[in-house]
């Protein structure tokens, strides 16, 4: 690595010629002062307080934008140096509120902490303070201008991270200004980053203001469970309640960003809905017991309606794909010992006989490094806002992007062609480039493609991905629903594999991969969620579902949980009259960061975290409940002190695939206008939907059925009119034969219409 | 909000740097619209450029508020930048510029009841061997003497 | 006198394209098209000149075009500095009213020798009468076949293109210059990279100052030594001053480096009024002031003035005489740097503010004697601390005012008002 030698302050240490000096001090663990630099931003080198001796350099030279050579001598602390930090440190504090007393960044102020060492004692300025006038830039950042330094880290947040220019220096000289010209506020989905790289207390976390005092806080290492990064970071909490969260680094997962999904859903934690008590429904009333009085009324429900019947076989198991993967086996590992094969967790998909079987086969930080990616059926922005980062990272780089999507949606990078295709011509398209890569390859063709029409975009994506070094073909969440969605993972998997690309599955969430992983899918011929919904069933085990949000037929779930003589036991983490409605026992469990628990990611890295904060009241971490009925059951095998134990335990039980040929259908199972459904990014978890500053924000507020003007004709739609509840927007946007929802509250998914 | 004639004299700006690098017009840009709008920017007027420019809105206003030839209040239909540095200063400027803020009876920075005319204090204009001067609109008067700014002043339409 | 950048300047319509033409003007290009001449030789010629910059850091052109990676892929540009704004300057705008087509040679035969096919006159905002002179003067060239594609099927391409600025000093520095051609504002950019590596749009970028660039032609045709030898040691040619304050002829003056400054105040007409001289800024408002008795003694070059105790800067002569209040022309001179500073970098954007509220503080009566010491002690901490030069243009007076008057100062502390004005 180090093929030069510098001298640093008497010692001599390698570095890479070229490299910036800030780097090497930095590496080598001497302290140089700075603001403007950061090191995953460009260089400003404005705030000069890096500035340090060269020697035979005439001026003193900033750190961070001066390149080292061979031979090169550094003081960082001798006489010139110090004058010169010293002189930055007054001018930066002659203008600086000082109000550390009422700031929420004091304790962790890099002003505060510089000021410290290099500032002087008494303030020479007797001249008036600059004040300057602070404006409203949203629900999630707090802004007090006064003290800001203008280091202008955040507009370079906004122009190089975020992708889109927020925040601007407006005015010059001392009237310099850093603000929004947008009076509604920054919209960017990763802007609480702008908070974390902030030295000062100009842009603070608006939900914590005035709460407390940073040292005040403890702090836990966690991972975040709303993607599927599982992006890595910091929950504070003070006195068992979480306070606020803060990136932590991890260059291998989220580098040191973290989506304003994550950073803001623990908001959700104290919302009034948490559900506080075991509750047991006695004739029809709801009575709050003990937790010995609900697990004993549970046990006895499922021995007397299911299991001294002999009847495991009419008892199914459900669970969000976003609990634990700690919770997701016990669960499914409760239901094998007692005979139940009816085990899912693919609740929102309509038909599991036309499902994705479709992996990933790709790193986040190989992404940042291809040169062309496909993306079918996905607002990857809003869904997965880090991966869309390392993709939008590779499109600085020079990345071609393409898209197949049912709709327009916002990038923040230049696509190479953003194609609008309808739900029912993604699977001939990409039959047409695959048929294109085949005959381009010179191989013999399916019979299947012997029919197909290669269009020019077919051709054009087809020339694209032969022409790339590295290329990745990306799967998103508006493929789930598709009528076609299994030929087109097959297609997929079939281009990826004579294009030589790599493949990204995006149309699942959250722990989804730990949920295949543990194998919570029907086991043996056991019944799939659907399966079981119009079954006759007399029990069931439903882990953190709100059936109106969660499954694609509402009527149907809540049809199959209500019967008198179906016993169901709920374990949730927030109060639901609908699932009060079928319950006959409802489990109070841990919501995020209140348990221990694992996340795979999509890199299947296995993140294991601990409870940050213990749960509120009687609510008890899910692994544990299950753990103690388990042990009512008299079940063996279920003796963990804690749930590392689980983890040990769970063996890598892979994923049955389905790629065959035979999945790839060409004639097109559609007909009329298809809808396709996304819940809004916040809203797609109980925790997320509970967060009130997320759904104050812009994303937190979508909600819209939109479709072309045709297709409201063929619906007889017009503008102010809703559809499946949803209000109707008409854009030459969307293509034809599609509604695209994207919706922040429960949407009942009917049949097309 | 941007008429089609002050387009045409954007794209023939925009004509003069790479074609990704239509922001480079912005300065000119905002001087056109700028006219056509009481000699004023609005932010909607900013916005607008900005997005027949492909910039950020952001973008554009901090070009707007970073130069000196923007405004962003009312000024008159008439703007009198009078030079106050050095050169000017040391041949009389500052009494040339009270004789003409009592003249017209307004203060510099401000503009005369009917609109007509807006006095501001400027920084080096690059005339000092015509020192003391002002520019009215586009135009440079030199070697100015109370009577001249008078006269100059009076014949204003 | 006016041999160079003003050798028309008594004629008919100087700036038309008649009149270059008629005595000698684009004879050089004309020869460049015809394939007559080399890169290499234009620099050589340019370096044996002896011209140095004439926008105020005086570096030598020809060295500066010989950094270009001329050999190097991909566009490359030229751009002419017409942003004149230091105070007391006012040369560039008579180049360009007067003799626009020198500029346009001199750009032309710098983006030949640079290898850069096109070219930017950056002209401040406020240059309304030159600007419309230049744009004709381009049109009037373009009309000729002196500019374009091709250029007369002589395989040689030249794009010349003059943008506008709108109200910014530190738009003249060459990084924020570039800035504001990108259309941003006008902060300095940090070096390195230096603009002859990453430049304008990120391309390798030569920028001169108009004065330079119009004084290219005239040195090629009748060669480097001539023009050396018009000057003095180190200070080749005849270089334009700008002489303005209380002299009775102010005027633009080409003459010879090394003149004495008591001849060049006599082309100016000497003292106004018959007053007696007080002080001299010479180089513009950003290099030391000096006394008269000093100034009397110097030699208008380099290395004259830099005896003298400042700068030749961009040759702008600002004559003080006896009834000058140094107090206040230091607090003006502190407001311009306060007014200009972009606000980019920490010790600019707040010691300007901070050192222009102690000088008003002073002027208007409440100033304390260590307020003096304070000046200083704020001038220093901006001086070498700063991105780009302004900061210490802003530091620079300062010192020089106070180093040379400090008792003008005690005595407005002590009594509130002017030594001179009684
Ligand atoms: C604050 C500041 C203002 C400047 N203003 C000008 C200017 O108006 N015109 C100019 O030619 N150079 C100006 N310069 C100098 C330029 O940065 C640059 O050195 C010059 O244009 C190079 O041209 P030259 O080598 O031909 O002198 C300024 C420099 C600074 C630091
Ligand atoms: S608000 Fe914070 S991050 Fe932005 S420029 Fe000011 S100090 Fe820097
Ligand atoms: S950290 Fe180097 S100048 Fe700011």
């Amino acid at each position: 690595m180090a093929d030069i030698e510098i001298e640093i302050d008497g010692k001599m240490v390698g570095a890479k010629a070229g490299e910036m000096l800030i780097t090497v001090t930095d590496r080598e663990g001497v302290s140089v002062p700075r603001f403007c630099y950061h090191k995953k931003l460009s260089v400003a080198a404005s705030c000069r307080m890096c500035l340090v001796d060269v020697e035979g350099a005439p001026k003193p030279q900033p750190a961070c934008s001066t390149p080292v050579n061979e031979g090169m001598k550094v003081y960082t602390q001798n006489g010139k140096a110090k004058a010169s930090q010293k002189a930055v440190m007054e001018f930066l504090l002659i203008n600086h509120p000082l109000d550390c007393p009422i700031c929420d960044q004091g304790g962790e102020c890099e002003l505060q902490d510089v000021a410290v060492e290099y500032g002087s004692d008494v303030s020479r300025f007797s001249e008036g303070k600059r004040i300057v006038p602070d404006s409203d830039i949203g629900a999630l950042i707090q802004t007090d201008m006064t003290r800001c330094i203008h280091c202008t880290r955040c507009v370079r947040f906004g122009l190089e991270i975020a992708g889109m220019m927020e925040m601007g220096g407006t005015g010059r000289g001392e009237h310099l200004k850093i603000e929004p010209f947008l009076k509604d506020g920054i919209q960017s989905e990763l802007s609480g980053n702008m908070i974390d790289v902030c030295p000062v207390g100009a842009l603070t976390s608006k939900p914590f203001r005035y709460e407390l005092r940073s040292w005040q806080m403890h702090s836990m290492p966690s991972v975040a469970r709303h993607d599927l990064v599982g992006s890595n970071l910091f929950v504070q909490t003070y006195k068992g309640k979480v306070k606020r969260v803060v990136s932590a680094d991890n260059d291998w997962v989220n580098e040191t960003w973290i989506s304003d999904r994550d950073r803001f859903s623990y908001e959700g934690l104290t919302h009034e809905n948490r559900l506080l008590e075991p509750q047991i429904k006695v004739q029809g009333q709801w009575k709050q017991v003990s937790w010995k009085v609900a697990l004993n009324y549970a046990i006895k429900g499922l021995n007397s309606h299911v299991l001294k019947h002999q009847k495991a076989n009419q008892l199914g198991g459900l669970a969000s794909s976003t609990a634990t993967m700690e919770e997701l086996y016990l669960l499914k590992k409760i239901l094998t010992e007692v005979g139940c094969d009816n085990i899912d967790h693919r609740l929102n998909v309509k038909n599991l006989n036309n499902t994705i079987a479709f992996d990933s086969n790709i790193k986040l930080d190989a992404l940042e490094k291809i040169d062309y990616a496909l993306i079918v059926g996905a607002n990857i922005r809003l869904e997965q806002p880090m991966i869309n980062h390392r993709l939008r990272k590779a499109t600085k780089k020079g990345a071609d992007v393409d898209a197949l999507n049912v709709m327009t949606f916002d990038f923040n990078y230049p696509l190479n062609t953003q194609n609008i295709t309808a739900p029912n011509k993604i699977a001939s398209t990409l039959a047409g480039v695959l048929k294109s890569i085949m005959t381009s390859n010179v191989q013999e063709l399916p019979d299947y493609l012997a029919n197909v029409e290669v269009d020019e975009v077919a051709n054009n994506i087809a020339s694209k991905l032969l022409n790339s070094n590295s290329s990745v073909i990306i799967l998103g969440e508006h493929i789930v629903n598709n009528e076609d969605a299994s030929t087109i993972a097959s297609l997929i998997t079939q281009i990826a594999h004579n294009a030589n690309s790599k493949t990204l599955n995006l149309s699942i969430t959250a722990n989804t991969i730990a949920a295949n992983l543990v194998g919570f899918v029907p086991q043996n011929s056991g019944m799939d969620v659907n399966t079981m919904l119009a079954f006759d069933m007399r029990g069931f085990i439903l882990l953190d579902i709100y059936p109106q949000y969660d499954f694609h037929d509402l009527d149907a779930a809540v049809k199959a949980f209500t019967p008198e003589d179906t016993f169901v036991i709920s374990l949730n983490s927030f109060k639901d009259d609908i699932v009060a409605g079928y319950s006959d026992v409802i489990l109070p469990i841990a919501s995020i960061y209140e348990t221990s628990g694992t996340q795979l990611n999509i890199n299947n890295d296995m993140q294991s975290y601990m409870a940050a904060v213990k749960a509120p009241d009687e609510v008890k971490p899910a692994w544990k409940v299950l753990k103690v009925m388990a042990d009512l059951l008299e079940l063996p095998g279920f003796h963990y002190a804690d749930s590392t134990q689980v983890v040990a335990e769970i063996s890598h039980q892979s994923y049955v695939k389905h790629i065959h040929d035979e999945c790839i259908n060409l004639t097109s199972k559609h007909n009329g206008v298809s809808t396709i459904w996304q819940s809004s990014p916040y809203s797609i978890d109980v925790v997320l939907r509970h967060s009130s500053a997320l759904q104050k924000t812009k994303i937190g507020q979508i909600n819209s059925a939109c479709m072309n003007p045709a297709s409201a004709e063929t619906l007889g739609l017009s503008a102010n009119d809703k559809y499946l509840g949803v209000p109707v927007v008409i854009t030459s946007t969307v293509a034809d034969d599609c509604v695209f929802i994207n919706a922040n509250h429960a949407t009942h998914i009917q049949e097309q219409v | 909000m941007i008429s089609i004639d002050a387009k045409k004299q954007i794209d023939a700006w925009i004509a003069k740097y790479p074609k990704d690098r239509k922001s480079s017009a912005v300065m000119q840009a905002l001087k056109i619209v700028q006219a056509e709008n009481e000699n004023n920017l609005s932010a909607d007027t900013i916005q607008a450029v900005a997005d027949y420019l492909d910039m950020p809105g952001i973008a554009a206003q901090e070009v707007a508020t970073f130069y000196e030839n923007y405004n962003h209040k009312k000024v008159g239909k008439h703007v009198i930048r009078f030079c106050h540095n050095i050169s000017c200063m040391l041949n009389g400027a500052d009494d040339l510029i009270a004789h003409l803020e009592n003249k017209l009876g307004v203060q510099t920075g401000k503009v005369t009841p009917n609109g007509f005319i807006s006095v501001k204090k400027v920084e080096c204009l690059g005339a000092c061997v015509g020192a003391p001067m002002f520019q009215i609109n586009d135009d440079y008067f030199e070697n100015l003497t109370a009577d001249k700014i008078d006269q100059i002043v009076d014949n204003l339409k | 006198m006016n041999e160079a950048c003003f050798k028309n300047l008594t004629k008919d319509q100087c700036y038309s394209l008649k009149t270059y033409e008629a005595s000698g003007g684009y004879s050089v290009w004309r020869k460049i098209l015809k394939g007559e001449l080399t890169p290499e030789h234009i620099i050589d010629e340019l370096k044996a000149s002896g011209l140095r910059g004439r926008g105020g850091a005086g570096f030598p052109t020809g060295l500066k075009w010989s950094f270009m990676p001329r050999h190097s892929d991909g566009q490359k540009y030229v751009v002419c500095n017409s942003d004149e704004g230091e105070p007391g300057t006012c040369k560039d705008r008579d180049i360009l009213r007067f003799n626009p087509h020198a500029v346009i040679e001199g750009m032309a035969i710098g983006g030949f020798v640079m290898n850069a096919s096109v070219g930017y006159n950056y002209i401040r905002g406020e240059f309304m009468e030159p600007f419309y002179r230049f744009e004709d003067a381009l049109k009037e060239a373009y009309e000729a076949e002196l500019l374009g594609q091709n250029i007369n099927k002589s395989s040689v391409n030249f794009d010349l293109y003059t943008h506008l600025g709108a109200g910014s000093y530190i738009c003249g520095e060459e990084t924020a210059l570039l800035e504001s051609i990108e259309g941003k504002k006008g902060h300095p950019r940090f070096k390195p990279p230096f603009p002859a590596n990453v430049g304008l749009f990120g391309k390798p970028t030569t920028i001169n100052n108009t004065e330079s660039f119009a004084s290219v032609p005239e040195i090629l045709s009748r060669g480097g030594q001539w023009f050396a030898d018009i000057g003095v040691e180190n200070s080749g040619g005849c270089k334009l001053f700008s002489v303005s304050g209380h002299v009775k002829s102010p005027a633009n003056f080409e003459v010879p480096m090394g003149t004495p400054f008591k001849d060049l105040l006599k082309m100016a007409g000497g003292m106004r009024d018959g007053a007696k001289l007080k002080a001299v800024i010479p180089g513009g408002s950003s290099t030391p002031v000096l006394t008269a008795e000093v100034a009397m003694t110097m030699t208008m070059d380099y290395d004259g003035i830099e005896k003298a105790g400042s700068m030749l800067g961009a040759g702008s002569v600002i004559i003080m005489d006896e009834s000058t209040c140094m107090v206040k022309v230091l607090t003006r001179l502190a407001h311009f740097y306060y007014d200009e500073s972009c606000g980019q970098c920490t010790p600019c954007r707040e010691g300007t503010g901070w050192l222009y509220r102690i000088l008003k503080r002073m002027i208007d009566g409440n100033g304390k004697q260590c307020d003096i010491d304070l000046l200083l002690g704020v001038q220093g901490k901006i001086m070498g601390n700063t991105i780009c030069a302004l900061g210490d243009a802003a530091a620079t007076p300062v010192e020089s005012f106070l180093r040379n008057f400090r008792p003008e100062f005690e005595y407005y502390i002590e009594y509130g008002k002017s030594m001179v004005k009684g």
